[in-house]
Parts: C-alpha cells; structure tokens; sequence
C-alpha cells in the first residue's frame, strides 16, 4: 500500500479547531487539586505534547478538553464551542468532533474490528438510527476508510480482544479517526506498548496530523517521544504549566524542571527502529 | 520515592491510617450476641430437640424400604405431568431471560448512571428475588387458580430476580474501559448498551439464563404441592395415598431429568467460553 492511496482513502480532511484553556481548574470530589490556574492555547493544526511525571494532571489536562473530566473554575473553549458547562446533547455533539485514543485501547474485547471502528460514528446517528443502531451506508464507508487509513481493513471481522496490543491501538485510532474529528486527544497512546511499536503508533499520530490537518494533544511521559514527534511541549508538575515552548530544542535541564528530579533512563524510550 | 535529596524526616511522612477497627470490633460483637441469643429458649430461640430424631427414626426407616421398591407399572402416568414440568421450566426460563435485558442493564451502573431509576429497578427486582418461589407459587395459586400458569408466573419472576441481580452485580464489579471511549466519543447510553455493553455482557447472560433453567426443573417438580401444575402435583396425590412405591418412580423420574439437564446446560457453557 502506498502512501498515496492512504491518503485519497482518508477523504475529506476535516477543519481543525484551536483549543483554549482560560485559568482552568480542576479539583476532584475527594480534594486533590489536579489542574491550578492552567491557561494556554494550542492554534488549529498544531501538534502538540504534554509531559509530566505521574500524577501531575495530564489525563486531567485532556480529559477537561472533551469534558470528562468537569473543571472547577475557568473556561475550555474548543473550535466554536465552550466545552466547560456543556452537558447532555450539546456536550455528546460536541464530543462528536473530538476523537480521543487511550493508554489502554478501551476496545471492546469480545465485539469485532468493524463494530468497534462504528462507535466513531455513534454521535452522528439521528434518533431514529440511534434508537435502533443501524449505521447508514456513509457510516460504513467512513469507518471501513479509517481501518484501511491505519492499516487494519484486512482485520475488520476479527475480534479485538484477539489483536495485538499495537493493533488495537491502531482499531482505536481509526474509530476516532471515524468521528472526523477536528481535534485528536491521546492519553499516554503509546504507554502500553513495545518499542517499535511505540514509534509506529506516535508515527501514524503524526501522519494524521499533518495529512488530515488535526489538531493533536498527546500525553507521553518519555521526553525522547516528545522531542521526536511533536513541535511544541507543554511541561506540567503538581498540576502547573511549568514549560510551554518548543519541543526539539528542550534541554536536559528543562526536563529535569519538568520532572523535579534528575534523568533518569526510564525517562526514554530508545531510538527510532 | 527514595529521594537521597530529601531530609530523614520527611522520608516515613506516611498519611494517617483510617481507623477501622471500632466499626470491625463492633461487626464482630454484635455477630457473637445475635449467635447467642438465636440459641437461648428463654428468649424464643431456636430449640434443637435431639431426642425426636433417635425417636423417629424407626418410623422412617420403615417408609424407605417402601421407597426403595419403585412400582414401574405406574410410570406411564407421569410422562404428561413431567412434560407440563418441563415445559414450565423452558418457557419461564425464555420469558425470564428476555426481560432481564433490560433490567438488568437498568440496575447496573455502568449501563445506567441514573441513581432513581437504577435504584428503583433494583429495589423492585430484590422484593422479586427475596420472596420464596413457594411463597410467590402460593400466592400466584390465590390470585389466577390452580394449574401451570401459577407455576410458570412464579418462575418467572423468581428468575427475573436471580438473573438481574448475579448479572447487574457482575457488570458492576468488572471494568468497562470501552464505556468511557464511546462516550468521549459522544455516544448515548443507549447506543452504548445496544451495541457495546449487551454483547460485551452476554457471556455473563448465558450462565446465568442457563443456571435458572437448571433451577426452573429443580423447583416446578415441587410446586405442584402448592398446586401449581406438573410432576409436583402428582407427587403430594401419590403421597396423600400412601403409595410409596408410585413416589418412588416420581423421584427418580425428577433425578434423572435434573441430572441430565444440568449436565446438558454445562456442556453448552463449556461451548460458550
Ligand atoms: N477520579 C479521580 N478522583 C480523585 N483524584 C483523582 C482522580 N483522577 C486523578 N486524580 C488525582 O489527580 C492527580 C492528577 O491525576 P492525573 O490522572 O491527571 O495524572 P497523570 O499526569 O495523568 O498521571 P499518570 O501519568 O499516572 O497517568 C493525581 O494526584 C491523581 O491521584
Ligand atoms: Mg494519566
């Protein structure tokens, strides 16, 4: 497969959004204050990472963009829509526009490749269609290009609890890619996965954001991922924005900043393979 | 953290330990002082009378060897009531088990976050779960007459209780990672359950669809004694006449029927896992 028919496949290169977080914070029910104050904007089409040690509020940061996660004070704005306050239909729509990828795929194990793939088109259903869970014609072709755009259309009747730990997180890809998304969020995509693996995952991330012209936020917790894939890097410690700038360029020095620790080797991943 | 930075002190800042043991101690207090009191006459507790059984004892002996003399001639009789039995024993079985979908995807949490309707569901499904079978044959007996109806009403609802309840509680306890997927992606509940949960689920379904129709022929043999149909009723007739040797065939009849549908139904779960 070429890379030329891979990108025809991915029709309709969606318009990205800009995200917007304006002195957003989070504190969950039992008192841990996860996001302090955090405010930045990441423009349309802009891939982007967030690094920290464990605990330090990424998921938190992520999950407030689609409203996951609620906040406490400030706003989220998305594209058009002020994410922060949404709820119900309103919020399920403007979900729909944000595709999102897991640490852990959040597959259903037991439920084949295709259905799987369909749950991306779940926001789009008119209430009759909903009702009943049939998905229409277009609904098939844009889930059946997505699993071909990753390279898994061969797999489309294959249970996903049978997959590969890379190949489910390729599944994942594509029922977020099916969503036709103007924003992509990645909670730590490559966290559970083998090296090579790990590099091919953050490589189809970067292709999706530069052929299908998404705005991507990724969470890693390795700064070489950080440095390899992604320009800009936003650095977070007990829930603060502690580094926001270019990712290629930041030092030894400014991770350990980040970390509040020394390097250590666990801290990468390894080269490229 | 074995911070080398970090001050001996601060090293074992180990956060306060929720006590638990008043509440244990108090569990545990109270079990001894209701154990005893069960078994106080002075009180209204339990009497065990020992002295009855050794008396007895001869008189039963007597009964069983008239048991253990089947009269064969008598088996022709029984084949239409078994059959009512067992055809009680399916259909409420297939009844059951199409209405626990829906109940129980209400009464577990995963598939239904609304705490009224979810508590509401489960308090109805417990009065059906707590109430005897005999209890709800009896009942069923006054209300629509004596015949297999009662009997197959009161299957049904007992298994209702059984199933929702062993079900809702296992999709309770398990993870469901795909969940929170589908709805960052903006789906519904109810495209969620339709399409996700009920097939992800029904392995847990089908044991427990299969573990009341294992019930259902165990206890429609004995609700004919409270004039709910089938083999049951013949059963107290033979009984009521002393002819021992008739109870006899019954019995037997109703253990070879059990024993093959139990190793009926756990062939199929074997197939099914
Ligand atoms: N649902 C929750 N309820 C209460 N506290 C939570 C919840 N989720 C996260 N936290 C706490 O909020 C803080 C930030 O958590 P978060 O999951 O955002 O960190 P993270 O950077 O993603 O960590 P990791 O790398 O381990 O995934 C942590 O202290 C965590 O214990
Ligand atoms: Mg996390």
């Amino acid at each position: 497969m070429t890379l030329d028919t891979r990108a025809e496949a991915g029709a309709a290169p969606a318009s990205a959004w800009p995200i917007r977080l304006d002195g957003v914070s989070v504190t969950y029910p039992n008192g841990t204050a996860a996001l302090r104050d955090v405010s930045l904007t990441i423009d349309a089409g802009e891939m982007v990472s967030v690094v920290g040690l464990s605990g330090s509020g990424k998921s938190t940061l992520i999950r407030a963009v689609n409203g996951l996660v609620p906040v406490t004070s400030g706003t989220v704005t998305v594209g058009p829509y002020t994410v922060s306050g949404l709820s119900g239909r309103r919020l399920r729509q403007v979900r729909g526009h944000i595709g999102m990828i897991f640490q852990g795929f959040n597959l259903a194990t037991r439920i084949d490749v295709y259905r799987n793939t369909l749950v991306g088109r779940f926001a789009q259903a008119g209430a009759l269609r909903g009702l009943l869970g049939v998905p229409t014609a277009h609904d098939r072709e844009v889930a059946l290009s997505a699993l071909h755009t990753v390279g898994m259309l061969d797999k489309v009747w294959t249970r996903a609890g049978s997959l590969s730990g890379g190949q489910q997180q390729r599944v994942a890809i594509a029922r977020a890619l099916s969503q036709e998304p103007s924003i992509m969020l990645a909670d730590e995509p490559v966290a559970s996965l083998d090296p090579p693996t790990a590099h091919a995952v953050m490589s189809e991330l970067e292709r999706i954001n530069t052929e299908r012209y998404l705005t991507v936020l990724v969470n890693l917790h390795l700064m070489d991922l950080a440095r390899q894939y992604t320009r800009r890097m936003i650095g977070l410690r007990a829930g603060e924005v502690v580094y926001d700038g270019p990712a290629a360029e930041a030092t030894e020095a400014d991770f350990e900043q980040i970390y509040g620790r020394r390097i250590r080797p666990q801290d990468r991943l390894g080269d490229r393979t | 953290m074995s911070g080398t930075t970090a001050e001996p002190a601060a090293r074992f800042e180990v956060p306060p330990r929720p006590r638990t043991w008043p509440r244990r101690a108090l569990i545990v207090s109270a079990l001894a002082a209701f154990t005893v009191a069960t078994c106080l006459p002075a009180i209204g507790g339990v009497e065990i009378d020992l002295g009855a059984i050794a008396r007895n004892w001869r008189h039963g002996a007597a009964n069983l060897s008239a048991l253990l003399q089947p009269n064969w001639a008598f088996f022709p009789r029984t084949v239409q009531p078994m059959l009512e039995t067992l055809q009680m024993a399916f259909v409420g079985a297939a009844i059951a088990a199409a209405l626990s979908v829906p109940l129980t995807l209400w009464a577990a949490r995963p598939t239904n976050p609304n705490i009224l309707t979810r508590s509401a569901v489960r308090a109805v499904v417990n009065v059906f779960r707590a109430v005897p079978d005999l209890v709800w044959a009896t009942i069923l007996v006054a209300m629509v007459g004596v015949g297999a109806l009662p009997g197959l009403l009161a299957l049904v609802l007992f298994n209702v209780g059984i199933v929702v309840k062993l079900v809702s509680e296992a999709i309770d306890s398990a993870e469901h990672p795909y969940l929170e997927a589908a709805r960052a992606g903006g789906a519904t509940q109810h495209q969620i359950n339709r399409t996700l949960a009920l097939p992800q689920n029904l392995p847990l379904f089908l044991n427990q669809w299969l573990y009341a129709l294992e019930l259902n022929v165990r206890i429609s043999a004995i609700l004919g004694i409270v004039g709910a149909g089938g083999i049951g009723r013949l059963l107290d007739e033979r009984f009521g006449f002393f002819a021992y040797g008739d109870v006899s065939v019954i019995i037997l009849e109703i253990l070879v029927v059990v024993l093959v549908i139990e190793a009926a139904s756990n062939i199929l779960r074997r197939r099914l896992a």
